[in-house]
């Protein structure tokens, strides 16, 4: 039995690497069928942004990797509901079924993966 | 499954000590390192927070990191070295680092 990964994504998308880097954990585990859970956390949350245009940073569209995640078998995605309260943005519709959790259930969250990783 | 928590980042630049001490669970650990020990300075809302953490809670620093920044730190914390922080890795079930 593999053990599950919980990844945990607390970056904004076009300041720096680590947003990218944290989707192709999540995709690079989702292919070789490892257990992989997915959470957005602080500025991680405006990756889900949908109006995004980052084409205007000479960047490819992020949305278009995380529209990717169910395909390849990563299901398990969620989103602090405290960090979209924060900016303003727990009113956003997101294209991506994701799960709001609150402290308690992230922090049991946590608890119930073999491994964490946060970027 | 308990996890140890590692924070090697200033907590006056950003929020993962906040974050991190809002998701801990109630047998987890934190081990502060490199500027994430500035969170022990005195008289900073850090250290009121790292206070205030329930006892079960096990607050761990790297020495010299704390040395190095001549920070004053709590009498519940218990410093380590390089050989410490590697048993305690190995004794929590899984390391949580805030990268």
């Amino acid at each position: 039995m593999s053990k599950s990964l919980l990844i945990i994504s607390r970056q904004a998308p076009w300041s720096g690497p680590s947003a990218r880097e944290a989707l192709d954990i999540a995709l690079a585990g989702g292919a070789f069928d490892l257990p992989i859970g997915l959470l957005f956390l602080d500025d991680g949350v405006f990756q889900l942004s949908s109006a995004q245009q980052p084409g205007n940073l000479q960047q490819k569209d992020l949305g278009a990797n995380l529209q990717a995640l169910p395909m390849f078998g990563v299901e398990a995605l969620y989103v602090a509901q405290r960090s979209l309260a924060e900016r303003g943005l727990q009113d956003q519709t997101s294209s991506l079924a994701v799960e709001r959790l609150d402290d308690s259930s992230i922090s049991a969250l946590i608890d119930r993966y073999d491994q964490v990783i946060t970027l | 499954m308990a996890t140890l928590h590692v924070l090697s980042h200033s907590p006056f630049t950003d929020s993962r000590l906040s974050s991190c001490l809002r998701l801990l669970g109630s047998q987890d650990a934190l081990l502060l390192c490199g500027d994430a020990v500035y969170a022990l300075q005195a008289g900073s809302a850090q250290r009121q927070a790292l206070e205030l953490m329930p006892e079960a809670i096990a607050l761990y620093a790297l020495d010299e990191d704390v040395q190095a920044r001549g920070v004053a730190h709590p009498t519940r914390l218990t410093l380590v070295d390089y050989p410490a922080f590697v048993a305690l890795s190995c004794q929590y079930d899984k390391v949580n680092t805030w990268l």
